[in-house]
């Protein structure tokens, strides 16, 4: 009884399977015993050497730096494209197929193409953090756009509201808490564009710090830099989680499924 | 004073055929009257509706409010939904006072003016609230007041009172005879209740099924203000009621 009190706590369900796992982690190094695998202790011992380490640390900051500004290029434009989309046969018809088209493709598979023509440094990385984060915003954005129910729209248009105020005013409005799920696939698609791009284009960022230590073969290292990543993931998840409820807190409840891919 | 002259709707189908909606409907509302418009689902009773907003285009015919031909919505004719068509992302107050606003009223004065409007509507203590946090019957309190907020001179009523409970429907039809008997708005008010038809209406346009067509036009001679409990106990309504059933028993052509 007592233990199943302690499980319902909040965050004391998240915290037992990780420990879980780190448990796991630490025996299965221990029975298998290969380089390539170190202990749960010790790569956790040497997180602090990633973490204070003042090089890594701007690494770690430069590819924030790129993923913010991709992803805030990316809102400012296929939210807009999205929604119009979805009010708009015409305009879907137009960009619809390209972007299907374009939506299977790893964006990190791009990277070598896009190196030939912009080379290795932060503009390309940011396009390919842009055009990954792009798409599935575009998608939710049309979705929520086409669901927005017509009575809303009239209701408007009855009281006086121009057309070309619709699209802020309403459109976007209603189409806010699909928008959002929108933005929150987003990130996790920034926060993997922007590894897979810059272990491509090596010149800088948490994805070059992740193969140099790979290449001098100092597997903490390594498997401390994932950790990082992972936590960097998680807590801009949470942080985006609570943007997302103050936004929308009006919004009847429903299920927040999220698909993600790379 | 809205004058629908030989309207008529076809849609095109999915399967590509065409579908009459509405075929040759002529009516004529004079300013003030309150008109319902009765006939089973399907009929097009709502798409009348919607083309006298502006919402949706005529096939061919023409509908003229205040002389001048309708082209598209304006604040002259204020729709009421069945769905309620709430701004989900604003309060009750917000939503009451977006038409002000988008008036170009002054927000001091559009202030004032949703307080007493939502004070009419027994809404009051519920500024605050969002739609999500309110029941069916205040949220259809809500739209009116929006509606009526920017004071159109029409009303136009899409089975505002059919999604609610028997007792919530009974309420709100009171509620709006009483706001209708102080401003005496021009009403074109969609059901498929015969009692809520006569019990509101001072004429009942009848639809047939399918296409819809005018089927009868029955004036309503009940005095007003009608008391619900009354009117259940009067002859004239009960033949009234008897009258329109009968005519829309035998739609079957």
């Amino acid at each position: 009884m007592r233990l199943r009190g302690l499980l319902s706590l909040p965050g004391v369900p998240p915290l037992v399977s990780l420990l879980a796992l780190l448990a796991l982690w630490q025996l299965a190094a221990a029975v298998l015993g290969i380089e390539g695998l170190p202990s749960a202790s010790s790569v956790l011992a040497s997180l602090p050497g990633v973490l204070f380490d003042l090089e890594s640390l701007a690494e770690i900051g430069a590819s924030l730096e790129r993923m913010a500004l991709g992803f805030a290029i990316a809102v400012a434009t296929a939210i807009p494209l999205g929604l119009v989309m979805g009010r708009s046969r015409a305009v879907a018809g137009f960009f619809g197929p390209l972007l299907t088209l374009i939506y299977p493709v790893p964006k990190a598979a791009l990277m070598p193409i896009i190196m030939l023509w912009f080379g290795v440094g932060d503009f390309s990385k940011v396009l390919v953090i842009f055009l990954g984060v792009s798409l599935p915003l575009v998608y939710h954005s049309q979705a929520g756009a086409r669901a927005v129910d017509e009575k809303l729209v009239w209701s408007a248009m009855a009281m006086g509201m121009p057309a070309r105020r619709r699209v802020f005013s309403i459109i976007l409005p209603s189409a806010l808490p699909e928008v959002m799920l929108g933005c929150r696939v987003g990130i996790a698609m920034a926060l993997i564009v922007m590894v897979s791009s810059e272990m491509i284009a090596r010149q800088s960022g948490v994805g070059n710090l992740l193969f140099n230590s790979l290449d001098m073969a100092q597997y903490r290292t390594v498997y401390a830099t994932i950790l990082v990543i992972g936590a960097i993931g998680f807590a801009l998840d949470a942080l985006f989680e609570r943007v997302r409820r103050r936004l929308t807190f009006w919004a009847e409840a429903r299920e927040d499924a999220v698909a993600g891919g790379g | 004073m809205i004058e629908i002259e030989r309207l008529s709707k076809t849609f095109r189908t999915e399967t590509g055929a065409d579908h009459a909606a509405l075929l040759d409907i002529s009516l004529s509302v004079p300013q003030g009257q309150f008109v319902s418009i009765l006939g089973p689902s399907g009929c097009g009773k709502s798409t009348l509706l919607y083309i006298v907003g502006g919402f949706v285009r005529a096939s061919s015919g023409q509908v003229r409010v205040a002389g001048r031909e309708v082209t598209g919505p304006g604040p002259d004719r204020g729709p009421v939904f069945q769905e309620f068509a709430l701004f989900p992302w604003k309060s009750v107050t917000g939503n009451v006072i977006y038409g002000l606003l988008e008036q170009g009223v002054p927000r001091g004065e559009a202030e004032r003016r949703v307080a007493k409007l939502l004070e009419a509507v027994h809404l009051k203590g519920y500024e605050n609230f969002y739609p999500k946090e309110l029941s069916g019957g205040m949220k259809q309190r809500v739209a009116i007041a929006r509606t009526l907020a920017y004071d159109p001179a029409i009303l136009l009523m899409d089975e505002p009172f059919g999604a609610l409970d028997a007792h919530t429907r009974t309420l709100l039809q009171n509620e709006l005879l009483s706001i209708w008997e102080r401003d005496r708005k021009t009403v074109l008010f969609v059901t498929h209740s015969v009692e809520e038809a006569i019990f509101l209406s001072d004429r009942v346009f009848v639809m047939t099924a399918s296409p819809g067509r005018q089927k009868a036009v029955i004036d309503i001679e009940l005095p007003r203000p009608r008391v619900r409990s009354e009117l259940l106990l009067d002859r004239r309504y009960q033949e009234t009621v008897v009258e329109i059933e009968r005519l829309m028993e035998n739609r079957v052509e």
